[in-house]
């Protein structure tokens, strides 16, 4: 089973904690479309935290088309991509970007900088996802 | 809605002598949720406990459990109802084996097996006498009794007190094996270990002097409570600048801190569109939150009770 990191203290509530690092894994390649996820039982035991809180992180990722809930049979990563129109696909990257720009405006970062450290991050995570 | 299977509705107690406990609580626990409720020594967390199982006669309010008042209720119901505190005082005599065999007589439910196995477990002397173990197998003892009379309801106080680290994850990993079961469990927990709180409590409520001054879903609590850090460069603040939601606000020179409650991010994007202002946003964990509205020089003002 892959491996969750979770803190607790964070402040961040754990069902986002455990949808960032699904998601992360998905994109990353890590999780192909297809696989199998621990179920709601397991999850919560391995974390120790309370099932409601994995099954509100699994419910939110099926919502954004991450995962399928299959009755009975278990939680399986989506196939394809999110589901998501160019649209939906675009208003979800503006509303990263813009506190992506806010960040870099406030450090004085140049746009031609924010540019390159996001076609890098984007080449990293494809150089791992053909990897494995 | 369903109807919630822990409820007061201002809970009140005077002890002999005019000491205020309880003072007007409201409460109500949905079915199957974990509700952990924290507040200062004396802010009434035990009383309040005390009076739902049944424990101790109110002075005002209602006070029930499972849809009773436990203090009148048939034993069938209360058998439904299991409790841990640190004030219980289980028979000194007797070896966790016998309080089993005794308690078996209660429970309608009692789970021989389970109790044998908890006892594994949470590494309980099995025939030592009660009386000869420290407060911690003591109140290990209790848990194994709570657990294994397999309730509807835990009513949990200060569980883990006293408790090793191991002891303390079985504990959880109990509950959670108790609410992963299809007819599920309701259970209200005290403590001041946070970070228990923090991995399976649904709800929290904070009590203060007697009553519960604030409640909520967890995870909304901390997607709402933020530290922010705003810094002027090479300016000071304006007269009058306020972040918005603040509770606690203070002010050094360029730098103004405050934590402050938001209902989304975007109330923030004024303040980032002042000239020269660098804005931080840092998450809270719940005992900065908690520490940050009860602390040293400040008493939290909450006007709607909702965290």
């Amino acid at each position: 089973m892959l491996h969750l990191q979770i803190d607790p203290h964070s402040g961040i509530p754990v069902y986002r904690q455990v949808m960032d690092q699904v998601k992360y894994y998905v994109a990353a390649g890590t999780l192909r479309p297809g696989d199998v996820l621990p179920s709601i039982r397991e999850l919560a035991q391995a974390l120790s935290v309370n099932p409601t809180t994995v099954v509100k992180a699994y419910n939110e990722l099926q919502h954004e088309g991450v995962v399928e809930l299959r009755h009975g049979k278990g939680v399986f990563v989506a196939d394809g991509a999110p589901a998501m129109s160019d649209a939906e696909r675009r208003k979800a990257l503006a509303r990263l970007a813009r506190q992506l720009a806010v960040e870099a405006l406030q450090m004085s970062a140049s746009p031609d900088l924010v540019l390159r450290v996001v076609r890098d991050e984007l080449e990293a995570l494809n150089r791992e996802r053909s990897r494995d | 809605m369903s109807d919630p299977v822990i409820e007061a509705r201002d809970l009140s107690k005077t002890f002999p002598g005019g000491v205020v406990a309880v003072n007007g609580l409201d409460l109500a626990v949905p079915p199957g949720v974990v509700y952990g409720l924290i507040g200062r020594n004396g802010a009434g967390k035990t009383t309040a406990i005390r009076m739902l199982m049944g424990l101790l006669r109110r002075n005002r309010g209602t006070a029930r459990v499972l849809g009773t008042d436990l203090w009148t209720a048939p034993i069938e119901t209360r058998a439904r109802v299991a409790y841990v505190s640190q004030l219980q005082r289980l028979h000194a005599w007797m070896t966790p084996e016998e309080l089993c065999h005794y308690a078996s007589h209660f429970y309608g439910r009692w789970d021989r097996a389970y109790a044998r196995d908890l006892a594994r477990r949470f590494d309980v002397p099995w025939d030592y006498q009660v009386g000869v173990m420290s407060g911690g197998e003591q109140r290990k003892v209790a848990i194994v009794l709570a657990f294994a009379a397999r309730p509807d309801v835990l009513l949990l106080d200060e569980p883990a007190a006293g408790l090793d680290p191991i002891a303390r994850r079985e504990l959880i990993d109990e509950l959670i094996e108790v609410l992963s079961r299809v007819d599920g469990c309701t259970v209200l927990f005290s403590t001041h270990i946070i970070s228990d709180l923090e991995r399976i409590a649904e709800h929290v409520g904070i009590m203060d002097r007697g009553r519960i001054v604030a409640a909520g879903r967890l995870d909304e609590l901390q997607s709402r409570t933020k530290r922010v850090q705003v810094v002027f460069e090479g300016a000071a603040p304006p007269p009058g600048f306020a972040l918005p939601g603040a509770v606690r606000s203070k002010a050094e020179g360029p730098v103004v801190t405050a934590v402050v409650r938001l209902a989304s991010d975007a109330q923030l994007d004024e303040v980032r569109r002042l000239p020269g202002v660098r804005v931080n946003v840092f998450p809270l964990g719940l005992e900065e939150i908690f520490i940050e509205l009860f602390g040293p020089g400040s008493r939290a003002e909450f006007v709607d009770g909702e965290l």
